[in-house]
């Protein structure tokens, strides 16, 4: 994977993810914090931190990316996907409400 | 993950933390308004997006977002009173500048606050109906800073006074202005209306008027025409340029009203140069941007018909009226044909065909034509005239043409049962005399009529020509079989005629002189030989002969004159000189015919074959006429006749008038029996309008006529009088 096309993402406990630009925008959070003008230092630096997040949500959550472009155009009942209880809250965090 | 037997899986609620720190709302304020300071400041790079969405995230989500909504309302309204402080500074030229460049500053950093709030603008606002970020944020601009006090007069100014400065020919920045108005229109639409283009259509509207009012003393029609022209597109582009689309409309608008609807009579009526100058010397550029621009304006097309349609209407009459144009009747038709030409060009060229425009150049037409009541006459001579040697060495296509145009004219008229009348007798004397040019032409143009009026109108017409076709053939048979017996007599040429087909002609009496009488009691024979049943009449009036003739001094002439004038001339034969009484007792021609054969012998120089005495011009009774030997001419072959069509002298056009009249009454008849043996019952007003109706093809009927045809049907008891009603009438089988 190239450099351009990836961003870093970092749980709380300093572990880093480091996805493809295209599977992070999948949240709309993540893709206004990218894409936002002012040169916000997420953007400059390619790099998202979540200092509330844990790794393992966190990488459920990249997981998910990757579920969801891949399975976006069938249209899934996204709650299908979630087995954990605490997902919900960062779900609500991260994606918005869809 | 709680270990979970056999137990159904369970989704709990989240338990948020519950957050214990009484200044925790306080403190979170401060880092998103130290944010929102940095970014107004263009200080942003180096701020975590994620810290300040989370920040904000969590206020909302503790309840406390109403403490944001409204920490980021005073923020941003300080932050834009700073802005307006600045721009007001902005001197003279730099002020659009300068609050365009704020604006587009502000927008970005409304972009930035929007996505950092986005979970309050998602969540929080929607639940309370409070104005979303994006929103808030034009309307605070928008209310500081527009309608400042000191901004909004000012800017108003600034941009009225850049369209005048473009008006009057100034460059100015068009990239600018676009994004001023571009701005406002983000603002609202009724900002943009109620602060800019409302003065604009003002503006626009105070220095049309005062321009057009220049224009219109110092140019003349032409000219003005092509200054507003110039000025409508102006604002066209200007619009395309930095204005709202939507303001196309309304800005025309005012240009059409300032500059051409307030002075569109004064412009048509303009003296030397408005729009019957225009016709009258043909300028279709000027006539095409009169029509295009009179377009836009209601009612201006109408003025330019109805002037139109007047001025046609006045030189048609004029035209018809005047005695000069109507001793020639050829030339008369031929200006008729070429009025229409030209106003037919002028509506293609420069009115682009408009069919209200043809319309009312028919209508005219028709107007006029049918106020001459000799119009159906002239018509018919001038085809006549066409016929006779006008086509000769024109093309085919030039024959059709014109033949198109006399049946476009013969549309116009009303009455076109008399051009029937006309048009037979002047064919009859066509084919008679066998001046025709081109028999082709002539079928082309009966194929014509039939269209346009049916086969009744052309059936009579087609049968002249069955009788010549048929009068060759007899006459071939008639030679093949008497050929040997007629040697050194007259050659004889008959053309035998259908009574019904032919115009009626009274029969005359007139003595043929013996040589010719063998001939054509031979030829009697021969024809009742071969059609028994019929009964057949020498028309004398009708025939032409070629007599050869020594004069004087031993020179040879080839006569043509007509019959009667050859019974006259026989009789020089036989003697010297002979008084006018004798020449009719013998000839038994009748008077007024008689004497006008004697006229063209003896009075017509060039012609002169006999002498009178006394030498007057008139013949009287008491003439006498002698052979002219000395007579002489540069021609071998002379020609004496007098078959010609002419226009009719006045006791003539009478005559044929009351014959009309006379045709009509039967026709006339005929409608209304046909009309009242389907309706049965009728009232009087009915029959008029429905007869008309029917007749309208032929000719318009007078009303009074028709009621004395009405009286006379019931005197024959085909119709009868209702008893109560008066003006109600029955139909009796």
């Amino acid at each position: 994977m190239k450099k351009e096309d990836t961003v870093k993402l970092i749980s709380a406990e300093g572990m880093e993810f480091v996805i493809d630009k295209e599977a992070a925008m999948v949240s709309q959070t993540i893709r206004n914090m990218l894409t936002s003008p002012g040169g916000f230092a997420e953007a400059e630096h390619g790099e998202v931190t979540f200092p509330e997040i844990s790794a393992v949500i966190l990488e459920k959550i990249c997981q998910y990316f990757y579920w969801s472009l891949q399975y976006s155009r069938f249209g899934f009942f996204i709650f299908y996907f979630l087995g954990s209880v605490s997902c919900f809250f960062f779900y609500e965090f991260i994606f918005g409400l869809v | 993950m709680s270990a979970q037997k056999k137990k159904a899986f369970q989704i709990e609620a989240f338990k948020h933390r519950v957050v214990v720190d009484p200044k925790y709302a306080e403190k979170t304020w401060k880092i998103l308004e130290h944010a929102i300071h940095e970014i107004y400041n263009h200080n942003a790079s180096g701020l975590s997006f994620e810290e300040l969405y989370r920040n904000a995230y969590n206020m909302v989500l503790h309840k406390f977002g109403e403490k944001l909504y409204s920490g980021l309302v005073t923020t941003m309204t300080s932050h834009l009173k700073e802005i307006s402080n600045s721009i007001e500074a902005a001197q003279g030229g730099l002020f659009l500048d300068e609050l365009n460049r704020k604006w587009a500053e502000h927008n970005k950093a409304l972009q930035m606050i929007r996505d950092i709030l986005m979970y309050m603008d998602r969540t929080f606002i929607p639940n309370t109906h409070k104005t979303p970020v994006h929103e808030l944020g034009l309307n605070l601009w928008r209310d500081v800073i527009i309608h400042s006090h000191a901004i909004q007069s000012r800017l108003q100014a600034i941009l009225l006074e850049n369209v005048r400065r473009e008006r009057s020919g100034e460059v100015i920045d068009r990239g600018l202005m676009r994004s001023i108005t571009k701005m406002l229109m983000d603002l609202g639409p009724s900002v943009y209306q109620d602060d800019f283009e409302k003065h604009f259509l003002e503006v626009s509207a105070d220095f049309y008027r005062l321009e057009s009012q220049e224009f219109i003393e110092s140019c003349d029609c032409g000219e003005y025409l092509k200054k507003a022209e110039r000025r409508l597109n102006e604002e066209i582009e200007r619009v395309s340029h930095y204005l709202d689309t939507r303001s196309e409309v309304k800005i025309t608008n005012v240009v059409e009203t300032e500059m051409i609807e307030s002075h569109i009579h004064r412009l048509v009526q303009m003296e030397n140069s408005g729009l019957i100058n225009m016709i009258v010397d043909e300028k279709y550029e000027d006539l095409g941007r009169m029509y295009c621009l009179f377009r836009r304006v209601s009612n201006g097309l109408v003025l330019i018909r109805d002037v139109m349609t007047s001025y046609i209407r006045d030189t048609g009459k004029q035209l018809l009226t005047d005695p000069e144009r109507l001793k020639d009747p050829v030339d008369f038709v031929q200006h008729l044909l070429d009025l229409k030409d030209k106003y037919d060009k002028i509506i293609t060229s420069a009115f682009r065909n408009d069919k209200t425009f043809q319309n009312a150049l028919n209508s005219s037409f028709e107007y006029f034509i049918n106020l001459n009541s000799r119009s159906p006459e002239f018509i018919s001579l001038f085809v006549d005239d066409k016929l006779r040697k006008g086509l000769r060495g024109v093309t085919e296509e030039d024959v059709e043409l014109l033949l198109d145009k006399v049946m476009m004219l013969f549309r116009y008229l009303q009455e076109k049962d008399v051009f029937e009348k006309y048009y037979k007798q002047h064919l009859a004397k066509r084919l008679l005399s066998g001046k025709s040019v081109s028999d082709d032409a002539e079928r082309s143009l009966i194929v014509k009529l039939k269209t346009e009026c049916g086969y009744q109108f052309t059936s009579k017409l087609e049968g002249m020509f069955t009788d010549m076709k048929t009068s060759q053939d007899t006459m071939q048979g008639f030679h093949a079989s008497h050929g040997s017996d007629i040697g050194d007599g007259p050659m004889l040429s008959v053309q035998v005629l259908t009574t019904g087909s032919w115009p009626t002609q009274p029969i005359t009496t007139c003595n043929l002189p013996a040589e010719i009488l063998g001939i054509c009691e031979k030829f009697r024979n021969y024809y009742l030989g071969t059609h028994t049943g019929r009964r057949l009449s020498w028309q004398t009036n009708m025939g032409t002969a070629d007599l050869k003739a020594t004069f004087g001094k031993g020179q040879k002439h080839e006569l043509n004159v007509s019959t009667y004038q050859m019974c006259v001339l026989m009789l020089f034969n036989d003697a010297d000189r002979l008084s006018y009484k004798e020449i009719e007792q013998v000839t038994e021609i009748p008077t007024s015919d008689l004497k006008r054969c004697l006229q063209s012998l003896a009075c017509v120089k060039g012609k002169n074959v006999l002498r009178k005495e006394p030498m007057s011009k008139d013949i009287v009774d008491t003439d006498t006429f002698l052979f002219n030997d000395k007579y002489t001419s540069k021609f071998f072959k002379v020609k004496i006749g007098t078959v010609a069509a002419q226009r009719e002298s006045e006791p003539e056009n009478q005559e044929t008038r009351q014959r009309v009249e006379e045709d009509r009454k039967p026709q006339i008849e005929a409608a209304i029996v046909r009309i009242m043996k389907a309706r049965r019952v009728l009232d009087h007003n009915n029959i008029v309008a429905e007869v008309t109706k029917q007749l309208q093809s032929r000719f318009l009927p007078n009303p009074v006529v028709i009621k004395k045809r009405i009286e006379s049907l019931i005197e024959r008891e085909f119709l009868e009088r209702d008893k109560g009603d008066r003006k109600l009438y029955r139909y009796l089988a």
